[in-house]
């Protein structure tokens, strides 16, 4: 092989590998928050599942989270396959129960709220399931950056240093 | 023992020679005009980045009616702002002319000004008075650190512009900490609470706020024309331009565009320099004194830094090269870049209502000095 | 030209320290701050080793172009810019921990190599004032990053999350929060010594960019480099590309710098929209050149020896500017005009030198022209 068509070659698999590396890590690495709800469901199919009396959920060898009724918790995941371990008790003074449970997120949802006890009664997933939509703060009317200062006009604020030199 | 030489091909990035291989500026030869179309002639002959630039600058005047931008304000706001900025890009042509290269140590210069504004009120001066004192006191300041600059730049020759700029810097972030503690302690320039330190900004009124810009005030409809301060420009660029035809401002000018002639000729090369970058710095401190009588306050700290780029933007728009600048480029580059600074955050603001004018500034004036860098030497064509 | 033997001690002693002078000055000075400023050595230690471990790839990336001849690249920051445009889209996606990590590095590439190959091409067109030109390049392209950041971004590029824009429905926030990405890389096989946090992942991503280094010197692109570097003329008769020699060793410099720069985010935690990578390239270049570089010859020894004089040095000032005036404001300025400040003496320096070195090249070919026209 001539040699220019040997590096043009080899500049073509070293894109493709980067390539490749890229979209592994884009499925390796999308992170989800995932909020656990201890809260009675009403009224699905006429059925109304109760919130357990506590819950213990332990992600990847750590408690994250301790839940009475109506409690929510939170934990964050990177990557697509969810696991946890549920300590149950149901009622109170009653046995505590283990559950591990594996859950598939689904990769476009940033924020993820499982109703636990609908879970653990093996609903289909749009029971369990809701999106968690983050309130939209008000952001105190920021100064827009990069504009000049309000003397206006001769001044460029991008040279030069700025006051306080921050962190290097 | 330094010829002239395209570029030094044996030491292509060292700070030696960089100044020696920028094309002065200069018009197509005859044989040239000849040789390219009547457009292409004239586009060479005034540069095509002006071009450019004047253009835009007409778009934007075309524009103002149909955005609702009332013109007669802004060719106000503009001849306000060539008044202030003049000067300031006045002093760049004695060192531009002694082959010191664009002056990036212009912060120096405006250190000095300062110094004279800020002493000149806390001896008490207020008024027309204030003023006066101000040039007055900056004029020593500005001998003795332009003397020392000179030296400076006299041992490093050829590698002017980039320890300009770092000298610049040096002595600006020097005098923030001596603004700090140089025993200043005049009501209307200190912090409050402390006592101890000046304040960033210095409010000007009832001092030389205007002071020059009042004189023989004109008023053409609804456009005023500070006067004074165009005549004090007039008045100064025409002593520059009488300088440059004297034995000494023709010494200049060759040591500037050929030093080994210079000095064959017998033309004393440092002490030229140095009276070059002294006539410089005084300049810049006149002309921040300029600025601050028609902008009103005194800036400290790191406000001295944000003046440099545009100046020698605008006189490289105006047509100058490294080592070679005329009255003319002075005027005409400070004209259209004002005149864009002015127009472009107006007119884009009430046409788009989004004001990109800090962005379009920037690559405006850091292309043209690009351009500058960028152009090919003489005889590389 | 007589041997070594016969200088004597003294005489090599002193121009070991002109030679030097640049670091021996900072140890004095960073020798008479530290008591000053009055920290614990836990402290410093800390401190430095984590300022090592953020800056190093930085500025290890400015050896490629000093290798070329080209000067101190002051257009590095165009690898951050690269490198930040790719953080916020990789923060965008939420693409978290390590894999964002190695997302954003690769995300990087294209934009770094496309705004290298910019300023490489325009160097060329610059022959002879490189180290100016890309000073000017620098803010000349911010100003294009700012038109993306703060404009195009969020208008014609999509982002999904609407808390890293601005209000106003477009362009990006003043700071970007790069939680999910904080400290990964250093905490993955962190050691903690005595209170020190040591980076370990870091310090081999760094020790990996240094074998490269060393290895690259070694081949034929390395080598025609060098030639490049040394001279033009020479190379360009030897049969080398010069042009695009010098281009690609602005290309590598700028993408380096862009990782380098994802490592520095990372461990910060936070993106700066705008003023981040504003100071990177003077400080690298402050740090390289207190290392005792020069303008056309730069090792590793250089960088590793100038990060941490410069950052201790950094890290120091201010209490010392405190110690001696009382006002805690003087000592930052004072660590300002102390890196301009030996910049700018690096930079004389350097330049008399030559001077120097080429007057007395001249007095001694005249001197040998004598002695030729004598015999």
């Amino acid at each position: 092989m001539k040699v220019k068509t040997r590096r043009v070659l080899f500049a073509f698999l070293l894109v493709l590998v980067l390539v490749a590396v890229a979209a592994a890590m884009m499925v390796i690495g999308r992170g989800h928050t995932v909020y656990f709800d201890n809260k009675t469901l009403e009224d699905y199919q006429g059925q109304t599942y109760k919130a357990f009396e506590k819950v213990v959920v332990t992600v990847k060898d750590e408690q994250v989270a301790k839940l009475a009724k109506r409690d929510r918790g939170m934990s964050i995941w990177i990557g697509q396959n969810f696991k946890m371990i549920l300590e149950v008790t149901r009622e109170k003074g009653g046995e505590a129960e283990i559950h591990e449970i594996d859950l598939k997120l689904p990769y476009s949802v940033d924020g993820i709220v499982i109703n636990l006890p609908a879970l653990l009664a093996e609903l289909p997933e749009e029971a369990w399931f809701s999106e968690f939509v983050p309130a939209v703060t008000e952001e105190p009317a920021e100064e827009v950056p990069g504009e000049g200062d309000d003397f206006g006009l001769g001044l460029e604020g991008e040279l030069g240093l700025e006051d306080g030199l921050g962190d290097i | 023992m330094s010829e002239k030489k395209d570029y030094n091909y044996n030491s292509p990035s060292k700070f030696n020679d960089e100044m020696k291989t920028i094309p002065p500026a200069r018009w197509p030869t005859e044989l040239e005009k000849a040789q390219m179309g009547t457009m292409t002639a004239m586009v060479s002959s005034f540069g095509l980045p002006r071009i450019i630039i004047s253009g835009f600058l007409l778009v934007l005047f075309i524009l103002t009616p149909f955005v609702g931008v009332d013109l007669p304000t802004q060719i106000t706001n503009i001849i306000n702002r060539f008044s202030w900025n003049a000067v300031l890009v006045l002093a760049m042509v004695p060192m531009i002319h002694a082959g010191c290269g664009l002056n990036f140590g212009l912060p120096l210069a405006i250190i000095c000004g300062l110094l004279g504004g800020t002493l000149s009120i806390q001896l008490g001066f207020t008024g027309p008075m204030s003023f006066l004192m101000a040039v007055l006191i900056a004029t020593p300041f500005a001998v003795i650190l332009g003397g020392g600059y000179g030296l400076l730049l006299n041992r490093i020759k050829g590698g002017e512009m980039m320890i300009a700029t770092y000298v610049g810097f040096s002595v600006m972030s020097f005098f923030c900490m001596m603004w700090l503690l140089l025993p200043y302690s005049s009501p209307t320039m200190v912090y409050g609470l402390s006592g101890n330190g000046l304040r960033p900004t210095i409010s000007l009124d009832g001092f030389y706020n205007q002071v020059l810009a009042k004189i023989l005030h004109i008023k053409i409809g609804n456009i005023e024309i500070p006067t004074g301060s165009l005549l004090v420009f007039a008045l100064l660029a025409f002593l520059m331009w009488a300088f440059l035809h004297t034995k000494t401002g023709t010494a200049m000018t060759a040591v500037g565009s050929n030093p080994a002639f210079a000095r064959a000729a017998g033309i004393n090369v440092d002490r030229t320099r140095m009276l070059s970058v002294i006539m410089s710095t005084w300049l810049g401190a006149m002309g921040i004194l300029m600025y601050q009588q028609g902008f009103g306050f005194i800036q400290l700290y790191n406000a001295p830094n944000n003046l440099t780029m545009p100046t020698v933007a605008a006189i490289l728009i105006g047509g100058a090269s490294v080592n070679k600048a005329s009255i003319p480029n002075v005027i005409i580059g400070t004209i259209l870049f004002q005149g864009i600074v002015t127009m472009t955050p107006t007119v884009m603001n009430s046409a788009i209502h989004m004001d990109m004018s800090e962005v379009i500034r920037i690559i405006v004036s850091q292309g043209m000095i690009l351009y500058a860098l960028t152009r090919k030497t003489e005889g590389a064509k | 030209m007589n041997g070594k033997k016969n200088i004597p001690a003294g005489k090599r002693l002193l121009e070991l320290v002109r030679n030097n002078a640049v670091p021996i000055m900072f140890i004095i000075i960073c020798a008479i701050f530290i008591p000053m400023a009055g920290f614990s050595p836990s402290y410093l230690l800390n401190e430095i080793v984590t300022r090592m471990g953020r800056n190093l790839f930085l500025v290890l990336c400015l050896l490629f172009p000093i290798m070329a001849g080209m000067g101190l690249n002051f257009a590095m920051t165009l690898g951050a810019m690269g490198a930040e445009i790719a953080v916020i889209l990789v923060a965008d996606w939420q693409i978290w921990g390590i894999p964002g990590v190695v997302l954003a590095m690769i995300l990087s590439i294209p934009f770094s190599a496309l705004l290298g190959f910019i300023c490489g091409t325009l160097q060329n067109m610059a022959k002879g004032r490189e180290m100016i030109t890309s000073y000017i390049i620098n803010f000349f392209i911010n100003g294009w990053y700012q038109l993306i950041v703060l404009y195009v971004m969020g208008a014609v590029i999509p982002i999904i999350h609407a808390s890293i824009m601005l209000p106003r429905g477009y362009g990006i926030r003043n700071t970007v929060s790069l939680l999910n990405m904080r400290q990964c890389l250093d905490d993955l096989l962190a050691i903690r010594v005595a209170g020190v946090k040591i980076p370990v992942f870091t310090f081999l991503l760094v020790g990996l960019l240094c074998l490269f280094i060393v290895w690259f010197r070694r081949t034929k692109l390395g080598q025609d480099m060098r030639a490049v570097g040394q001279d033009m003329e020479v190379a360009k008769a030897a049969g080398i590309n010069v042009d695009r020699t010098r281009i690609i060793s602005v290309v590598m410099s700028t993408v380096c710098a862009g990782f380098g720069m994802v490592i520095y985010l990372q461990n910060i935690g936070n993106l700066p929209t705008y003023t981040g990578h504003a100071q990177i390239g003077m400080f690298c270049i402050a740090a390289l050149l207190v290392g005792g570089a020069s303008v056309e010859k730069a090792g590793i020894g250089n960088a590793f020896l100038g990060v941490i004089l410069f950052h201790m040095m950094f890290i120091v000032a201010p209490g010392a500017g405190a110690f001696i005036t009382g006002d805690s404001m003087v000592g930052e300025y004072f660590r300002v005009f102390l890196s301009y400040g030996v910049i700018t003496l690096a930079l004389i320096m350097y330049e008399a030198k030559k001077r120097m070195a080429k007057s007395k090249a001249g007095q001694e070919l005249a001197a040998a022209q004598v002695k030729k026209e004598d015999a």
